[in-house]
């Protein structure tokens, strides 16, 4: 269950131009899934029982150039971008009011559009602040187009979800060597909390969802 | 000229040509700027939603009527503080309050939102003294927790109240004269003045009636005192009783004694006068005594007066009822002249009831409760043919002077007791309607379920009564039959508007999502701008986990009317799913400032504390929750777990076996006994969840408890067995995590787990 990001991405590239490519890189994309490098999928698709956790979040990129800045990570609109302006790694950070657990990054970004603006190795690093970040998760992506899922869980189930106070998406390098980047949406997603305040588990039928509240 | 064009705006406003009674009423004022005429442009705006208009001509008005309507386009405005110093002038603490039941409920209304309870009540009982009919009142009353037994107020005394306004409105004047005169208010004696002449007729007829007959001429010589007398009953008799009565001059010397003859030789027996009666009998003999034969003609408009606005004569009646028992006082006047309520139905089943519909048509431009003395006396000059049912209809007394001129004598004996009759049955309706309610405002719900199956077919399959039965269903937590009956109203009354938002709540706990995005979308077709559609919609948005989207419509419901209690808790609801405890209290702090007895708002602010971890706090806000809803098991699940969160457990048990008690089919209490019983005592622990295994088979979190308890046991096999079973159920991914950790960490021991 912690898994969530699609891995076909040969159906979705398909078209045109793409196809030629496609042919072409056909044996780079299956080395690619093969390795492990994720593409992006068109659609996002997030579990119901996850909820993005990043409204109250102070969010602060290492660099921008103006006109581009970090507004236009959440602002939900995938025509607007940041833009790094500085030298790598270009560091976007996210810090929490308290400590809230995290299972889930979303990046949307777009090769067609940006080439070597894409990013192309992404950590992500997570801790207290700045000073004891950690680093939990490397991705490599190939040539992605849309939305990108990363998943933080670990394979143990009881790392599902990380518990932190601060996040940190890394973006150590990009496609065809490009130094600056473009980043159109990052979304971060976290379990729902109980409804129901001082249960040990949740409630799953419908005899007790409908005796658990007064609305 | 004055007349006609008086007349013209009346028309317009009976019609609802808005615009026209606007315009002729601007023409009438800017020719005779008299005070009357400004209340009539004041009722025009009101009655076309333009209180502002109302406000700015009747500043510094001071006539009762007048302050009546300042106070409600005050009201209207929310500029409570106004309201309230105008009906209630800090300089005259002893001034009645204008026109009466009226006056009194806009009062307890405004006492209520500023938020003095006590007085409200007191306000809003006066006005039901004085018009049992009010029902508007009596709902207020149920709604603040101040009513404690429907009988008081629709008693068989009120049905005499109502048959003695009829009936001294009809002919009976003697005996409604008689019965005012008691108390020798020399209003009273005014007021037979004219009637005496012709009472002499009556009272023969009336000897049988059980009215108060004539006052004795003692109070009749009180003449001469009349206005010291007004005084005297000033804190009973409503405003316009007092005002009508300084207002008028007392009727000329001779006149009284020429009257105390004959009342002398009347010799009727008297009762216990409804002196109030009397007053605004007086007010309209004043008028009518100068126009006996006015009267007369007046008596071939009775039969036109039985349009409705028999509230009146209902007040009347009801306040010639409290007249009688009471001692003479004012009360009834009071109730008399203050009576116009809106109990329209009621009063129409009264006239319905009784044949002489005393019903005097109110002129257009009072068809609400206001009471236009002041206007009487031109209304008997320019309109007396017409049914300008003053609301003074009661002081249709001077109907019933007319009445008494007529001389019908034997014909008002059959409509006295279909009157009688009519009024009784009224009451009895009343009744049943008000028990049923005030047991549902207490949420005593099966109980009010009874009485509510005790009304007749007819009254039963109306939209407002399967609206309570529903939401009796919804107190009880049965959403199924509360979903069955509101459907029922919707289909008997397609435009029925209360009680919806808490249909919307019940699919909503039922996860009907269709149903439910069908009922908002009705809703918002019949109208647009009701608090209750754009809470339905908003409950569908939450229902699907969108709650910023719900958020916001509920926020726009609250715009729609500010004062509408549920908008305002629904806002707090959906803060809190947002996690902003901080906005969520203060919408649920205004939720209870509306009204306080809103228990979901107290116990959504317990939840909250619940979830802050204050657990003092939330143990107080869920007991207060309680205290107004005790039969609610969910809430006294939530103050069980409250208590187990103080570490009180015995109390927390206690209170869950009481919750369990109260509904069976609630797994959460049994649920929760358990889980208390999970810490320590784990075979009774195990027995509780083996139960509710057998009544809650699919429930995950039951499973995945039994297995802790095993896991704490360390019966490893069924620990993981069960912790198996409810990971098939498939609980969402904290769950999943939590239990699969569990599982994980079974052959180890049991260190420092917090969930497990």
């Amino acid at each position: 269950m912690s898994r969530v990001w699609t891995r076909d991405r040969r159906v979705v590239t398909a078209g045109g131009r793409q196809a030629a490519m496609a042919t072409e890189l056909d044996g780079e994309e299956e080395t690619a899934a093969a390795a492990g490098k994720l593409t992006g999928s068109p659609q996002l698709s997030v579990e119901d029982d996850l909820r993005e956790m990043a409204k109250n979040a102070a969010w602060s990129v290492s660099s921008y150039k103006p006109g581009n800045n970090v507004l236009s990570l959440r602002d939900d609109n995938l025509d607007t971008y940041w833009q790094s302006d500085g030298a790598q790694p270009h560091l976007v950070n996210i810090q929490f009011q308290k400590k809230v657990k995290l299972q889930l990054v979303i990046l949307y970004v777009d090769f067609k559009l940006d080439e070597s603006y894409t990013p192309s190795k992404i950590s992500i690093r997570a801790g207290d602040g700045f000073h004891n970040l950690k680093e939990i998760k490397t991705v490599e992506l190939m040539k992605p187009v849309g939305w990108v899922h990363i998943s933080l869980s670990g394979n143990d189930p009881r790392e599902t979800f990380i518990n932190t106070f601060m996040l940190q998406v890394a973006i150590l390098s990009n496609h065809l060597n490009g130094r600056d980047t473009h980043i159109r949406q990052i979304k971060i997603y976290g379990p729902r909390p109980n409804p129901v305040p001082l249960q040990p588990f949740h409630f799953t039928s419908q005899e007790f969802i409908s005796y658990s509240t007064i609305r | 000229m004055e007349t006609l064009m008086v007349d013209s705006v009346q028309n317009s406003l009976r019609l609802f040509m808005h615009r026209n009674a606007i315009f002729f009423c601007e023409r009438l004022c800017a020719e005779f700027p008299t005070e009357l005429n400004l209340q009539l442009l004041a009722t025009c705006y009101l009655q076309n939603g333009k209180a502002y208009c109302a406000y700015q001509i009747l500043k510094g008005t001071s006539m009762p009527h007048s302050r009546y309507l300042f106070a409600m386009s005050c009201f209207q405005m929310n500029l409570l503080q106004e309201a309230e110093a105008t009906l209630c002038p800090a300089n005259e603490p002893n001034a009645e309050v204008p026109d009466g039941a009226a006056g009194h409920y806009l009062l307890g209304l405004i006492y209520r939102y500023i938020g003095r309870r006590g007085v409200a009540i007191e306000h809003l009982m006066q006005a039901l003294a004085i018009d049992p009919l009010l029902w508007a009142a009596y709902d207020e009353l149920c709604v603040l927790g101040a009513v404690e037994d429907a009988n008081e107020y629709f008693s068989d005394m009120a049905a005499q109240h109502i048959q003695k306004q009829y009936l001294s409105e009809s002919n009976s004047l003697n005996s409604s004269n008689g019965s005012e005169f008691n108390n020798g208010s020399s209003n009273m004696s005014v007021t037979f003045v004219d009637s005496i002449p012709r009472q002499s007729k009556q009272l023969l007829a009336n000897n049988a009636r059980e009215i108060s007959s004539i006052p004795p001429s003692s109070a009749i010589a009180k003449v001469p005192a009349s206005n010291s007398g007004t005084s005297n009953f000033s804190q009973f008799i409503t405003p316009p009783a007092a005002t009508q009565l300084s207002g008028v001059a007392p009727p000329p010397l001779c006149r009284n004694v020429h009257v105390s003859f004959n009342v002398a030789n009347n010799d009727i027996a008297t009762k216990s006068n409804n002196i109030a009666v009397q007053t605004p009998r007086r007010k309209l003999l004043d008028e009518g005594k100068l126009r006996k034969v006015s009267g007369r003609l007046f008596s071939d408009s009775v039969p036109r007066r039985s349009t409705r606005l028999s509230a009146e004569a209902i007040a009347v009646a009801s306040s010639n009822a409290t007249q009688i028992t009471s001692n003479g006082n004012s009360h009834t006047s009071a109730k008399f002249l203050g009576g116009f309520s809106s109990s329209s139905s009621s009063s129409s089943k009264v006239n319905a009831a009784s044949s002489r519909s005393l019903t005097f048509k109110k002129g257009h431009s009072w068809i609400s409760e206001s009471f236009d003395e002041g206007r009487r006396s031109e209304d008997f000059d320019d309109s007396r043919m017409e049914n300008m049912a003053t609301t003074s209809s009661y002081t249709s007394m001077s109907g019933d002077v007319r009445y008494l001129e007529q001389g019908k004598t034997i014909g008002d004996l059959a409509q006295d007791s279909r009157l009688i009759s009519g009024a009784q049955e009224l009451l009895c309706l009343l009744r049943t309607l008000g028990e049923g309610y005030w047991l549902s405002c207490s949420y005593r719900c099966q109980e009010a379920l009874e009485v509510y199956l005790k009304l007749s077919e007819k009254q039963f399959n109306t939209g407002w009564v399967l609206s309570q039965v529903g939401r009796l269903h919804f107190e009880l937590v049965d959403y199924y039959e509360a979903d069955h009956f509101f459907s029922l109203a919707r289909r008997v009354s397609p435009f029925i508007l209360e009680g919806m938002d808490m249909y919307s709540t019940a699919l909503y706990h039922m996860k009907e999502e269709m149903k439910l995005s069908y009922l908002a979308q009705e809703l918002i077709s019949v109208d647009r701008l009701s608090p209750q559609a754009w809470c339905a919609l908003g409950n569908c948005y939450s229902m699907q986990k969108d709650y910023e989207t719900a958020l916001k419509i509920f926020q726009r419901a609250v715009q729609l009317d500010s004062r509408f209690v549920y908008a305002h808790t629904l806002c707090g609801h959906e803060y809190i799913a947002l996690e902003d405890f901080e906005n969520g209290i203060k919408c649920y702090q205004s939720a209870l400032q509306i009204d306080q007895r809103h228990y979901n708002s107290w116990y959504g602010l317990g939840v909250v504390y619940l979830r802050q971890e204050k657990f003092e706090f939330a143990e107080h806000h869920l007991r207060k929750a309680y205290n107004i809803n005790p039969q609610s098991s969910v809430l006294m699940c939530y103050l069980g777990m409250a208590q187990h969160a103080l570490q009180r457990n015995e109390d927390a048990l206690e209170m869950l076996e009481r919750a369990i008690a109260a509904d069976k089919q609630n797994p959460l209490p049994v649920y929760q006994k358990a889980n208390i019983l999970s810490l320590d005592r784990f075979d009774e622990a195990l027995n509780v969840l083996e139960q509710l295994k057998e009544s809650a088979p699919h429930e995950s979190c039951v499973y995945a408890l039994m297995g802790k308890i095993y896991k704490r046991l360390e019966v490893h096999e069924k620990a993981m067995f069960y912790f198996g079973l409810a990971l098939d159920l498939k609980p969402p991914a904290a769950d999943v995590a939590t239990i699969k950790a569990a599982m994980e960490k079974l052959y180890l021991p049991d260190e420092m787990d917090d969930i497990l």
